[in-house]
């Protein structure tokens, strides 16, 4: 009975979590010359007319692949750097450990609109303008990443480090061969976070590039955004679409989170 | 000793180099600005010492920006904290669907925040699926829809928001439920704790630093509210926030030095609520 | 502080001078334009013209940049602010003041001066006596009327409002056939919509922002507050309010009895409901017919370019009458800037296009200059006030006045 409950209560609330995803797709499905009428939504007349539209005719795979390429390779990054930060902060006491600590802090406290011109400025000095270094290099550690491998690491106890070291072991030993794997949980949710952030950012390559070699796929679908009118059907099309990868992401990584750290890990 | 030092910084350094070589400038820049007359594409600009703070504090259009934000704030996070931790619960342990029900509960983080806008625009809209669905529920929407409404369009957007953050805010207390060691539970029963009591003594304190890391990322994004208000509202109908404030001034009304300031003001709060947790969270950890 | 400041953007600005396109020895040129037409309707025919102009212009590349409606202008305002601007831009009209009174734009008079006479809409293109930018498609706003709900409310089938109280009077019968049947679709308070839906009815009562002189602001006036009110009287007893778009939503569904917009919504019609039977007329004022509101898309060239003259002549080769018709024809637009295109049997032959060209000729601009930004903020706001916050309207109008006027003294 309770279990009972339990799952009913669970489909309520996906229901209510999924139902305006399910009416992006629905919309998608819609054939052009539909409109937009609400009443549609529960209408059998169904095309992928759109799909098709999207892959066949414009750059919106150009657009895909350059998001793809872009997000691994940050992600990737980030896996690495935030996690190597984020442990230096949290375990070493070196100068000027807090100034960089607060420095991540303070990026992120700094409305993006307000540093985007100098920005902007500085890729340009740089020679990166419209270019996947414009994407790539300035966020290769992103501080939400780094405060949250800090945060992890902080919970983590130090004895089993400390066991280590008193053993010999290298501190690059210690943080790959020891740390990382207890901040498998961790790392996870910094994949899924940085990936997703990144697939669906708008202003920034919006405005650090401008040909359609680089472009991205937020910035391909906001073309669909007309002077005075949204087409809905590719709008919504293209959104779904971009759902899958980070869906995909996000099952692959968050085993990670289940299987966690083995209970006997971090014996105190 | 020494090396340990110079092994840490060696580790910092990715962070140290990005900071330096992408994020310092444009702080810097943005924070003297913030103290001159500086108009985007004039010539030139006077400095002028803290007037724009002064005037900011006698604007009425930043001050009612600034309590959009703090409602916004205040109504947002405890309920998708609490909501969060919940889900978490709901779905941490094994049984079957678990992950359909956690992608599913995960979903809406994933889809950009410009076309989960655009979806709740119409869903808000008179004759939206949201509106229908209130008045079969009884209730009186405002004639003109959610969004078209000084008293419902803030509250509409806040509750967007929550349906959209706590996915992601569930998962991240998913993966702090997982670093407490299961002995302590096991320990806790055979001592005869109850579930309540467990989680009260156990779960509780031991989610504490990923709770602060919660609280803080939601504090600083939340204070930033910008896209969901350029998207659906344009600060219309009592929906500016302090970014929305920031984005106008600067960018459409070109008066950037004015928008800086009001940007360290923003930054400023932030930080003192930022910082209450930190020291909230370290005094709590110690009892 | 400020010296570091002023250093490093001087540092900047070198570095960027260095790296900028530049006029290459051998008479070559890269032009880059930026422009706002995504749409598969009209990209690839904005592709064709450039790879033409290339083919007659061997000695001459365009590059394009795709910018979108609902961020361009923030890009726009960054590359200008930061002295990185490409050669040509495509600007909105309320646009261009912003940046040709900052003197980032060409001073394009000795070049277009000749022309004057050949295009429509001027106004926003000058600044100080001066021309920075070329008129290239425009859109007036017309009146659309559901003709089925006119003869369901006991109208004749080719009913048309022809003044002020003809208008109330019919959109009242077509509100009053159900519930959810409406009969004026009325803008909420949706920035940059709301004024220019406003304005038509505010000029076609006389009504002026500012004094003849601009020594004062007549926004209070006697017409101001009698169009005010019959907006107002309009909005209230007969209207859907909602944004823009939902309100064509509407429209297209057949709920909606009158409301106004421009030639996109012709093209929606086309695309999503061809068969709502409609009538399209010009917006009747106390008498017929009265004013509308006009803005568009205009060309200018950035004043650090150096291959201006060959972002001229590109200019001059996009907005040629036949390259409008072109481009009119793809993007199913009814109002070009060139009049010689006008003339045109496409505007002729396609229905409501006339509509639209008679329209033009009595739409009007408001007098842009640099405060436009807030005084266009100051109007919606008062709009919003009256319309939808019950305030007093002759009090608004009133307060309104001397904000605009404060503006003027600083």
């Amino acid at each position: 009975m309770v279990k009972l409950l339990k799952y009913a209560a669970l489909t309520i609330i996906l229901a209510v979590m999924v139902f305006p995803l399910l009416w992006m797709f629905r919309v998608s499905l819609m054939p052009p010359t539909g409109g937009l009428s609400l009443g549609a939504f529960f209408t059998p007349i169904f095309t992928l007319g759109i799909y098709y539209d999207i892959f066949t005719s414009g750059n919106m795979l150009r657009y895909f692949f350059n998001s793809a390429l872009i997000g691994v390779i940050v992600t990737a990054g980030n896996i690495l750097f935030c996690f190597m930060v984020g442990y230096a902060l949290s375990r070493y006491r070196f100068i000027g450990r807090s100034f960089w600590f607060y420095s991540l802090v303070f990026v992120l406290m700094i409305p993006a609109h307000i540093i985007i011109i100098p920005l902007y400025m500085t890729i340009h000095h740089l020679g990166l303008y419209d270019t996947y270094g414009a994407l790539i290099l300035p966020f290769l550690v992103n501080p939400i990443g780094v405060f949250l491998v800090k945060q992890y690491i902080d919970s983590l106890p130090s004895a089993v480090e400390e066991a280590a070291r008193m053993d010999g072991a290298g501190e690059l030993r210690i943080l790959i061969g020891i740390v990382m794997p207890l901040c498998k949980p961790a790392l996870a949710v910094l994949a899924i976070q940085v990936f997703l952030t990144n697939w669906n950012s708008f202003l920034f390559p919006f405005i650090l590039t401008s040909s359609e070699a680089v472009r991205t796929l937020p910035v391909g679908l906001a073309l669909y955004q007309g002077h005075q009118a949204i087409d809905w059907p590719h709008l919504m099309a293209g959104s779904s679409l971009a759902v899958i990868p980070v869906l995909l992401i996000f099952l692959f990584f968050q085993q990670h989170i289940v299987s966690g750290i083995t209970a006997g890990a971090i014996k105190q | 000793m020494t090396t340990r030092k110079f092994t840490g910084l060696l580790f910092a350094s990715p962070w140290i180099a990005s900071f330096l070589l992408f994020w310092l400038f444009p702080l810097l820049y943005s924070l003297v600005l913030g103290f001159t007359d500086y108009r985007l594409m004039a010539p030139d600009y006077q400095w002028v010492g803290l007037d724009n703070f002064t005037a900011l504090f006698s604007d009425q259009a930043f001050l009612s920006s600034l309590f959009h934000t703090f409602i916004f704030v205040l109504g947002t996070i405890p309920v998708t904290t609490v909501v969060a931790l919940a889900l978490a619960l709901l779905v941490e342990r094994q049984f079957p669907g678990r992950t359909v029900f956690r992608s599913g509960f995960f979903m809406p983080s994933i889809t950009s925040m410009i076309v989960i806008a655009l979806v709740f625009t119409n869903l808000y809209s008179r004759g939206g699926y949201i509106y229908l669905l209130a008045e079969m529920l009884g209730l009186t929407p405002p004639e003109n829809g959610f969004l078209l409404s000084n008293s419902t369009a803030l509250i509409s957007i806040m509750a967007m928001d929550v349906w959209m953050s706590v996915g992601y805010y569930m998962l991240l207390f998913l993966a702090g439920l997982k670093s407490i060691p299961m002995e302590l539970y096991e320990a806790a029963e055979v001592a005869g704790a109850g579930t309540w009591r467990k989680f009260r003594s156990i779960t509780i304190p031991l989610l504490k630093p990923v709770a602060l890391f919660i609280l803080v990322i939601n504090t600083i994004k939340s204070f930033q509210v910008f896209v969901e208000i350029f998207v659906m509202t344009k600060g219309k109908y009592g929906t500016s926030t302090a970014v929305y404030f920031i984005y106008e001034t600067g960018l459409n009304r070109f008066e950037f030095g004015y928008a800086s300031a009001a940007a360290y003001v923003l930054f400023i709060i932030i930080a003192i609520f930022s910082l209450a947790q930190f020291r909230l969270f370290r005094q709590r950890s110690v009892w | 502080m400020k010296h570091i400041l002023s250093f490093s953007t001087v540092a900047l600005a070198l570095l960027l001078s260095c790296t900028g396109g530049e006029q290459r020895s051998d008479g070559q040129a890269t032009l880059d334009w930026w422009q706002f037409w995504t749409d598969p309707a009209i990209k690839p025919t904005i592709e064709q013209m450039v790879a033409d102009f290339e083919s007659q212009n061997p000695n001459i590349t365009v590059n394009i940049t795709d910018l979108t409606w609902a961020n361009g202008h923030e890009k726009i305002v960054m590359a200008f602010s930061s002295n990185t601007a490409p050669d040509i831009v495509e600007l909105g009209s309320d646009w261009i003041p912003e940046f040709s009174s900052a003197g980032k734009l060409a001073n394009l008079t000795a070049d277009l001066l000749a022309d004057t006479s050949q295009f429509y809409a001027w106004t926003p293109a000058v600044y100080d006596s001066a021309l920075y930018a070329m008129p290239w498609i425009l859109g007036t706003r017309v009146m659309f009327i559901n003709k089925n709900l006119v003869k369901r409310a006991g109208y004749d089938d080719n009913y048309i409002p022809l003044n002020w109280s003809q208008l109330k009077e019919l959109c009242y019968k077509i509100d009053s056939l159900g519930k959810d049947i409406y009969g004026f679709g009325a803008n909420a308070a949706e920035k940059h919509r709301l004024y220019k839906k406003f304005l038509p009815f505010f000029w076609s009562n006389k009504a002026k922002i500012m004094s003849e002189d601009g020594s004062f602001s007549t926004f209070a006036s006697d017409r101001a507050y009698a169009a005010l009110k019959y907006y107002k009287e309009l909005c209230d007893s007969t209207s859907m309010v909602d944004t823009q778009r939902r309100l064509e939503d509407a429209f297209l569904d057949g709920k909606v009895g009158v409301i106004i917009s421009g030639d996109w919504l012709l093209k929606r019609i086309h695309n999503e409901n061809p068969d709502i039977d409609i009538v399209t007329t010009l917006i009747p004022g106390p008498k017929y017919p009265g004013p509308s509101f006009v803005g568009g898309e205009y060309l200018a060239v950035s004043e650090q370019s150096k291959q201006k003259a060959a972002a001229l002549k590109f200019i001059r080769y996009v907005t040629s009458p036949e390259n409008q018709l072109r481009f009119c024809k793809a993007n199913f637009s009814a109002n070009p800037s060139s009049k010689e295109a006008a003339k045109d049997s496409f505007f002729v032959e396609t229905p409501h296009f006339q509509t639209f060209v008679k329209q033009l000729a009595l739409s009007r601009i408001p007098e842009i200059d640099e405060h436009w930004v807030y005084i266009e903020d100051i109007i919606e706001n008062a709009l919003e006030k009256a319309l939808y916050q019950n305030a007093p309207p002759a009090q608004t109008l009133y307060e309104a006045k001397l904000e605009i006027e404060k503006l003027y003294a600083e």
